[in-house]
């Protein structure tokens, strides 16, 4: 017969050592508290999560905040301070210009103050954004494993070459990512960025491309390290992220273009301390921090301009090239995108 | 109850009203929540698209065949813990709450690995000539009940040998004595004592499927859309609220209408065995 709860004893000597062990481990050593108080930046899961923590935590520290960083899409970011817009989930948010225009739109964010970022003039004027800095331009494109399929040519490729049927994974229209891949589809095979309806057309005549739909870029780099799918629409981040696990990947400049996505800093309407979150928004546009997040593996293209590129990083992308990667017209993206959504989502579904 | 008894239940029961019963009507009321003022107008937004229906009906199957599956695994479980002794039956509860101790998550993302091309199911196969070449579970609905049935299995093992560590192991054999076979025993005598625990098992599994977020998204991908991912999408993405209530509200409904026939089965005197 096995005890169960209403038959446990505890004996007197038991309890001591329960009692002992209680107060031994109020001795634990506690990280101390940062004088000045502390912030939560937003970042994205994953790759950018990491490389936030390591290398931006310190540098907020130095300056007397503690930080935290919490992992969030962007479209999670914008639904999480929504829902508690007089006392926001995050001082500080982490998104594209896409998200951001939705944020405007519901009073959610405002304008710096630039003369608090000692860093602000060491940005490419370009980046200088009144409602925050861009702290790097994601280079959209596509990720392929050579040992099991050719380089694709672009996105036409992967549905008209049969070496790609069945191997490639797509992601809904929530991911940006995604949305700039399809938009750049509907100018090949439609008659312009927003006819969607030639997207899903292309889709439904080609259903392979529909069984590896998944929800998350983050969910195909698990895939793809388990060689479920071989090719993913993806940033060179998520690249130089799966390079340094010691995977075979490699990316693509479709020959349509790249699509870019700048990745601004925003600062939240009723930050609770807005000295921490200056002292942030510095961090991650200094020299210290950019140095560090150019190398493997996250090798983000840096905005501050002191910051050299590496060999890794210009081999995707210069600062002569930025201006001429493709950048969608993400009013027009978001005014049609709840739609797309759903009518992908129920062509998906099948 | 006696009425001194009740000041001890005010602190649950203000608990109860402040941290469930109160956000549950304001869900209710947000889902009737129209442009020009209360309407009905997000539940005939929900109810009138096909899709939606069928992804209601999806939810309900995974439930059930998640119930089927734990239910499958979990007598044979349950059995064997009750004629073991001490040391098996402390393997068998140590290895059921083990699982129960790791993250879904990480329990979820176990599973892209089993589930997989290179995983053993998939190489299981191969080497026994049953299939040609490697397979993949992802994606499919056969892999997601495999893997919230291992997910939940818990849920129906604990009721189980609960009831179970409660009963004599001579408890058959006058049944035995009298000629049944061990497939008799089991449905006349095993099966009725636990029933209620069977019962108390399978509300949990279903509600606990129904509502699994994360284990549908990754494990289903996008082809294998429930009720829980249409919420996160309406709320996460599209800022619908409104309507992600009244998706909640009817996912909702259509749950505690089963848990409701559930809990009238487990009351059933007959049926529990108490006829």
């Amino acid at each position: 017969m096995v005890h169960d709860m209403t038959t446990m004893k505890l004996t007197r000597r038991q309890f001591g050592f329960l009692a002992a062990g209680a107060a031994a481990a109020g001795l634990l050593p506690i990280p101390a508290r940062a004088a000045n108080g502390s912030m939560v930046a937003a970042t994205f899961p994953g790759n950018w999560e990491d490389a936030y923590r390591r290398v931006l935590t310190p540098l907020v520290s130095q300056a007397g905040f503690d930080l935290t960083i919490a992992p969030a899409l962007a479209q999670d970011q914008l639904a999480k301070v929504m829902a508690s817009p007089g006392s926001p989930a995050y001082d500080t948010l982490l998104m594209s210009p896409g998200q951001m225009a939705i944020a405007l739109e519901n009073d959610l964010i405002q304008k710096i103050d630039t003369s608090r970022l000692a860093n602000w003039s060491k940005l490419d004027p370009a980046f200088q954004g009144e409602y925050g800095p861009t702290v790097t331009v994601e280079v959209n494109g596509i990720a392929y494993n050579p040992n099991l399929v050719p380089a694709p040519k672009g996105y036409a490729d992967l549905f008209e070459n049969p070496a790609f049927a069945g191997k490639v994974s797509w992601t809904g229209f929530g991911s940006n990512t995604a949305v700039m891949a399809y938009t750049q589809l509907a100018s090949i095979y439609g008659s312009g960025p927003d006819d969607m309806e030639a997207v899903f057309k292309l889709f439904a005549d080609h259903p392979e491309n529909l069984a590896g739909v998944v929800d998350s870029t983050n969910s195909q780099m698990s895939l793809y390290q388990q060689g479920e799918i071989a090719v993913f629409m993806c940033s060179t981040g998520n690249v130089a992220k799966l390079k340094s696990l010691g995977l075979n990947a490699e990316f693509v400049h479709p020959e349509t273009g790249s699509p870019a996505a700048p990745v601004n800093i925003h600062l939240t309407k009723g930050s609770a301390n807005l000295d921490a979150a200056y002292a942030y928004m510095d961090a991650a546009i200094s020299m210290a921090a950019q140095e560090q997040l150019t190398l493997p593996p996250t090798e983000m293209f840096p905005t501050n301009m002191d910051v050299a590129l590496t060999p890794g990083i210009e081999a995707f992308v210069t600062r002569d090239t930025i201006p001429s990667l493709v950048y969608p017209d993400w009013a027009m993206i978001n005014k049609n995108r709840a739609d797309w959504i759903r009518a992908f989502d129920a062509l998906v579904a099948g | 109850m006696r009425a001194s008894g009740f000041p001890f239940l005010v602190p649950m029961l203000a608990l109860s009203v402040a941290f469930f019963a109160l956000p549950l009507a304001l869900l209710v009321a947000y889902s009737f929540a129209g442009e020009t003022g209360p309407s009905l107008e997000n539940y005939a937004k929900f109810l009138g698209d096909p899709f939606n229906f069928r992804v209601l009906l999806n939810t309900a199957r995974l439930g059930l065949e998640t119930v089927l599956g734990t239910t499958l695994l979990g007598i044979p479980i349950a059995l064997l813990f009750w004629h073991s002794g001490q040391r098996v039956r402390q393997a068998i509860i140590f290895l059921t709450l083990i699982p129960m101790l790791t993250s879904n998550v990480v329990r979820t993302f176990a599973w892209i690995v089993i589930l997989g091309r290179q995983g053993p199911i998939s190489e299981s196969l191969m080497a026994l000539g049953l299939t040609g070449g490697p397979i993949s579970l992802m994606f499919t609905e056969l892999g997601l009940v495999l893997a919230m049935t291992q997910i939940d299995l818990p849920l129906i093992i604990l009721p189980l040998v609960a009831i179970l560590s409660r009963l004599p192991r001579n408890l058959t054999e006058a049944a035995e004595v009298s000629g049944a076979g061990p497939w008799r025993v089991f449905v006349t005598v095993l099966l009725p004592l636990m029933l209620p625990a069977l019962l108390a098992g399978w509300i949990l599994v279903y509600a606990s499927t129904s509502a699994s977020f994360v284990t549908q998204a990754v494990i289903g991908g996008a082809r294998n859309v429930y009720v829980p991912q249409l919420i996160y999408r309406e709320v996460g993405t599209l800022f619908d609220w409104p309507l992600a209530s009244a998706i909640a509200v009817v996912l909702l409904f259509t749950t505690g209408i089963l848990l409701l026939v559930l809990s009238m089965l487990s009351r059933h005197r007959r049926l529990v065995g108490h006829g």
